[in-house]
Parts: C-alpha cells; structure tokens; sequence
C-alpha cells in the first residue's frame, strides 16, 4: 500500500528517538506529524476524487443533457472565472515553493467549498443535497488537513479565511441556463484540482519527512 | 462516460483553449419559461451584435438532441425561432435544456424549460406523538408524485381557536413526505393540520386534519424482553419485559402484543394482550395441529410476563414484543402500537427420551384417538403433580407392544 514505507519510517524514527536514554518522554506523534499530514492529505485528496465522481455523475444527471454527455464542454464565460483555475504552466508549477504550493492548495480549496454550500441550498432533491452535504464535509476536513500540514511546517495560513460570501462585485448567474454552466465547471475545476493536488502532495511528501523533523528537534536543543 | 470525459482533461498544465467573451454571444427569449404540459412554445435566438454569425448559421437542440429544421424560421438577419409543439412533461427537475448553436457546435444561450403540472392536494395525513413530547406527520402527494417540477411541501399547523399558523421545520425524518415538530406542543387542546403544495404552476392546500395530541400518543418497544424455557417443559416459553420507562410518568397504562415465529419460518403469530389471552397454533401437519390455550399473566410490578405455550420442542423461536399505552390521562381511547421489540430468541427443550413427539414417523401418529391422547397427557402433567411418568410415550409403547402381540391374535382381547 502506498502509506506502508512512510510508516515504516515513522516508527523505525520514532523507535529510534525513543530509546535515547538523554532525551526526555517524547510525544512521538506530535513531533514526527508533519510527513504523515502530508500523506493523510494525499490520501484524502484520493478519497475526494472518488466521492466526487459518484456526486458529478449524480449531478449532471440532475442538469441533465447535455450537461452529462461525456464529450460537453461549453465555453467558459468571464463571470466563471471567481472559481479559481488549478491550470498552471508546468514549469510554473516545478518551481513553486512549498509554501506557494501549499497556500495554492488551500485557497483553492476554500473557495471551492464556498460555492458548493451555496450550490447545496439551491438544488433541488433530497439525495443530491444530502450527496452534496457529505462531499461538503469531507472537503472542510481537506482544508483542515492541509491547514495543519502549513502549520506544522511553520507556514502561516493565506489570508482570507474559509467563508467569504460570494464576491459582491459578481453577479449570481443571471438566468438559469448560465446557472446551470456555472456548476458545471464548478465541479470540472474541483476534479482538476483534486488531479493536481495529488501531485502537488506527492511532490511534498518526497521532500519533507524526515530531514525537517530532524532539524526541529535539533533547533529544542536536545 | 463522467470519467472519460474527465480525463481529457488531464493534460491540465496546459492552459484551457475555451475562449472566454466578454458579453453574451445570443439571447434566449422567453428565458426560463414555465409551461403547462401540452402546450407549445415559439423561441427566438438572437445573435449579439458583436458577433458575426447569421440566422442560418444557427440551429437548436433540446435535452441534446437536435431539433429538425423544419421546425425553424428566421426572423431576421440574425434571429432564428423554433416551433415546439405539445411538450412533455420536463425530463429532469432542473428544466429541459433549449440551446441555440453556432453551425459548429458552439453553444451560444440557453434557455431552462420547466413542463408539468401543478400540485395536487396531499392525502393521507397521519401523525404521532412519542410519549407526547413531539409530533411527527406524514403524507402523501396528491398524483403519484409526478407533477415533473421541483415540488415543495410545508407542513402548517395552529391550535384551533387560536389563531397563529406555525410552519414545521423539520422534514424527511420519516421518508421523504414527513415532517417532525419538537416542541410547544400543548395537551388537552385540538390541532388543525395541513399541508401545502406548491411548484412553478401553482399551490394545492390538503384537508385540514384535527386531533389532540394524546389520541395520537405511542410510546418506545418494551425493554429487556428475555425469552427462557419453563422449566423441562418442551413446548412452553416464557417471556418477561419491562415496560418501557417514558410510561412511569405519565398516567397511562399499556397492553402489550406478543408475536413469535419459528427460526424458518416468516410467519409471525399474533399473541394476546396484557392479560396473553389467545390462541396458538403449535407445529405444522406433523401430528402437532391441535389448538391449545396461551396461559398467562404474571403481572409483577413494572415487569410483565407471558407463557407461549403449543409450542415444538427442540425448536429455536423468535419473540418481539410492542406496547400501545392507553387510557392516557384517563382518556378511554388506545394509542399507537410501538414498533417491536428486537427479536429475542430461545429454544424449546428436546428431551432424548420422545421418541414419537411431534416428528412424522408413520400414519397412526395422526390419528384422532392419539392426538386427543396427547392433549389429555399435557392437560395432565400441569394439573395432576406426580403423574410426570404419565405421556404420550407411554401410549406408542403400548401400542408397539400391541402390533406384537397382535400375531397371537387369540390373546389381544385378554390384554388391559
């Protein structure tokens, strides 16, 4: 399984740092947690991806043609562009730093549950709302997830906190055709993103653990 | 299909190639109409100017598919209408989707068309209170439930004679068409209740429905119901419950409904009330067909009882039980039967020593004589101590002696 070798990691250092005789009681957990964050947020990107597919599918079944034939793709008006794009030039991309990675991610992520809260009061049955509303949760607990990921690596949070309302300069979708194109590349854009986060994690989870977690400790002094 | 079409996008370090206009490219009219099912529809498309396309260059589809051009007309230079004849109702909720296209493809407007029906008025408003907390009310749509629109159901109720209208806030909590009410409720005074329809094409307002709520007064399953064996007896069972706690406060008693079945079989039973009077029919044509009497009542303090009684030995069975708290505040009327009890389970003992018992081993075992013989023995054994050696295997071996001795024919009638 994927997460077998950074266990394996995890408990040979924490093993190994519990056994010196020198070093008081360490709370392993806590102080080795920023390379399994990384993973766990992988993991959930993962999850993410697959939920969504069940609650696209459902959804664009709601819209109904063409919405859901496999080969729509309607033209992306200006007013689309509030749901941020996880496109990017590949050389951009390699050369963000981890702490622009990160803060890409998680500004995405926020916004992009913001429009789903909006799209889970307005449609119209049960199931797609309690679909919706279980997608919704576990896309809060990404954000958490890669909020504690900054955090333990001692980044601070993007500014601008999970919930703004939607933009007042932007109008809601002026007729319900354009509605309906507006929640169509509002779940495009979140399949991509998850696309790219998986990547976007992998890349960090091959460089952090564990030469960071060493440093910290060094840094207590011990 | 999702998935495939997901794919193509994965290629996503390449930036989209989808042009992005600052204004509308066209303009539906009317945009987002709501239609009655049957009638028809003439819609216009008309190209912005900024745009270089002409009436022919345009063509519709509706729900994906292409409609004929010979249903179309140009109205001007840039204005393309199509004719829609005697429409059904909307293939999803979400409206039927008219779109107006460029020759190649492009989607230029679109237009949601809402076809159905207005509501009809709801049926069927039934309602519960558990332990006169809260009410909970159910309902039924008035058509089938296809009126094709998106329909929303309210559920309102006001005490009588007193004025205000409260609106219920918490649906689906039993099925889709329900509605729960959690609290301020007040006792001893009648409610009116009713539920609204309403989509796009109109509102139905559902009979009005009275009650108090003690008529309507349920209560939990009975808790710890055990099942154990009486004593060596093979076809008794005893069951024991509690009553369930809610009931200690308010002023109400409870009867109680037993029903048992056998471990393969599905069908359940139906024992008595409080007092377990009724019947049971004990077996399946294998000799044990006969009608015995439930016996009955043990009524200790909070717990009740029951014997199961005509029951086959060596035989696993399932029990449950429900309540139905009556005589609430002294009302002479009877509440709702709980749910059942979770099935409980226990056996019939099997003595080693029957040999005949209830399993099919030949024809005398059905006979009248022998089932009556039967009925005497177990009659016996509960009302005459000390005869426990007294059975039905008693009688076989008799029997089984008398096939013997039935070869030395001149000794039968000598025989006791």
């Amino acid at each position: 399984s994927p997460t077998g070798d950074s266990w394996g990691i995890f408990t040979f250092l924490c093993a190994a740092l519990c056994n010196l005789p020198a070093l008081p009681a360490l709370n392993c957990s806590e102080e080795l947690g920023a390379g399994q964050s990384i993973q766990q947020t992988y993991d959930l990107t993962r999850y993410l991806e697959h939920q969504l597919r069940t609650l696209a599918g459902t959804y664009l079944n709601y819209l109904g043609p063409p919405f859901n034939e496999p080969d729509f793709n309607p033209p992306r008006l200006a007013r689309a562009e509030r749901v941020p794009s996880a496109t990017v030039d590949l050389d951009l991309w390699r050369g963000l730093t981890d702490n622009a990675r990160l803060a890409a991610n998680y500004r995405a992520y926020s916004r992009l549950l913001c429009y789903l809260r909006v799209l889970d009061g307005q449609v119209g049955t049960a199931e797609l709302r309690h679909r919706l509303a279980h997608f919704c949760a576990s896309l809060q607990g990404l954000v958490l997830s890669i909020g504690g990921v900054m955090s333990s690596l001692g980044y601070p949070l993007p500014a601008g906190p999970a919930a703004p309302p939607a933009p007042p300069g932007a109008p809601a979708a002026p007729n319900d055709f354009l509605k309906k194109m507006d929640d169509f590349w509002l779940l495009k854009e979140l399949q991509t993103w998850l696309w790219r986060s998986a990547k976007d994690f992998n890349r960090l989870k091959k460089k952090v653990p564990p030469a960071v977690v060493t440093l910290r400790l060094e840094a207590r002094g011990f | 299909t999702q998935l495939a079409h997901y794919r193509t996008l994965h290629n996503w370090f390449f930036p989209s190639l989808s042009v992005s206009p600052a204004a509308d490219p066209a303009v539906i009219s009317p945009q987002d109409p709501t239609l009655l099912i049957g009638s028809s529809l003439v819609a216009t498309c008309t190209v912005s100017p900024d745009f270089p396309l002409k009436a022919e260059d345009l063509y519709w589809t509706l729900n994906g598919r292409r409609l004929p051009a010979a249903s179309y007309t140009a109205l001007g230079p840039s204005t393309l209408s199509v004719a829609l004849a005697r429409l059904n109702g909307s293939r999803q909720q979400s409206g039927d989707n008219l779109v107006c296209h460029s020759r190649d493809g492009g989607i230029l407007a679109g237009s949601c068309l809402y076809v159905g029906l207005p509501p009809e008025k709801p049926v069927n408003i039934t309602c519960w209170s558990k332990n006169m907390k809260d009410l909970t009310c159910k309902w039924a749509p008035g058509t089938e439930g296809e009126t094709f629109l998106h329909t929303n159901y309210t559920l309102k109720y006001k005490r009588r004679w007193y004025g205000q209208d409260n609106t219920c806030q918490e649906y689906h909590t039993a099925g889709t068409y329900s509605c729960h009410i959690p609290k301020d409720l007040a006792l001893f005074t009648p409610y009116e209740i009713w539920v609204e329809a309403s989509n796009r094409l109109g509102v139905a307002v559902s009979d009005v429905v009275m009650l108090d709520i003690l008529d309507v007064v349920t209560t939990d399953p009975p808790s710890d119901v055990h099942v154990s064996r009486v004593g060596d007896l093979e076809d008794q069972l005893s069951v024991r419950w509690s009553s369930p706690p809610a009931l200690k406060d308010f002023l109400f008693q409870a009867k109680y409904q037993i029903q048992y079945r056998v471990e393969d079989s599905s069908e359940w039973k139906v024992g008595g009330h409080r007092r377990c009077r009724g019947t049971a029919r004990g077996g399946r044509g294998s000799g044990c067909s006969h009608l015995v009497p439930l016996q009955v009542v043990d009524d200790v303090g909070n717990q009740t009882s029951c014997r199961l009684a005509g029951l086959r030995p060596g035989t696993v069975y399932f029990v449950q039980v429900r309540c139905n708290p009556f005589s609430i505040y002294g009302s002479k009327k009877a509440g709702i039967w709980s749910d059942w009890s979770n099935p409980t389970a226990a056996s019939t003992p099997r003595s080693e020593r029957v040999a005949g018992g209830c399993d099919p081993k030949g024809g005398e075992q059905n006979t009248t004589l022998r089932r009556e013989l039967k009925q005497f023995f177990g009659w016996v054994k509960k009302h005459a101590y000390g005869c426990s050696n007294l059975g039905i295997k008693l009688y076989d071996q008799w029997r089984v002696w008398l096939q013997k001795s039935h070869k030395t024919r001149n000794q039968v009638g000598k025989e006791p």
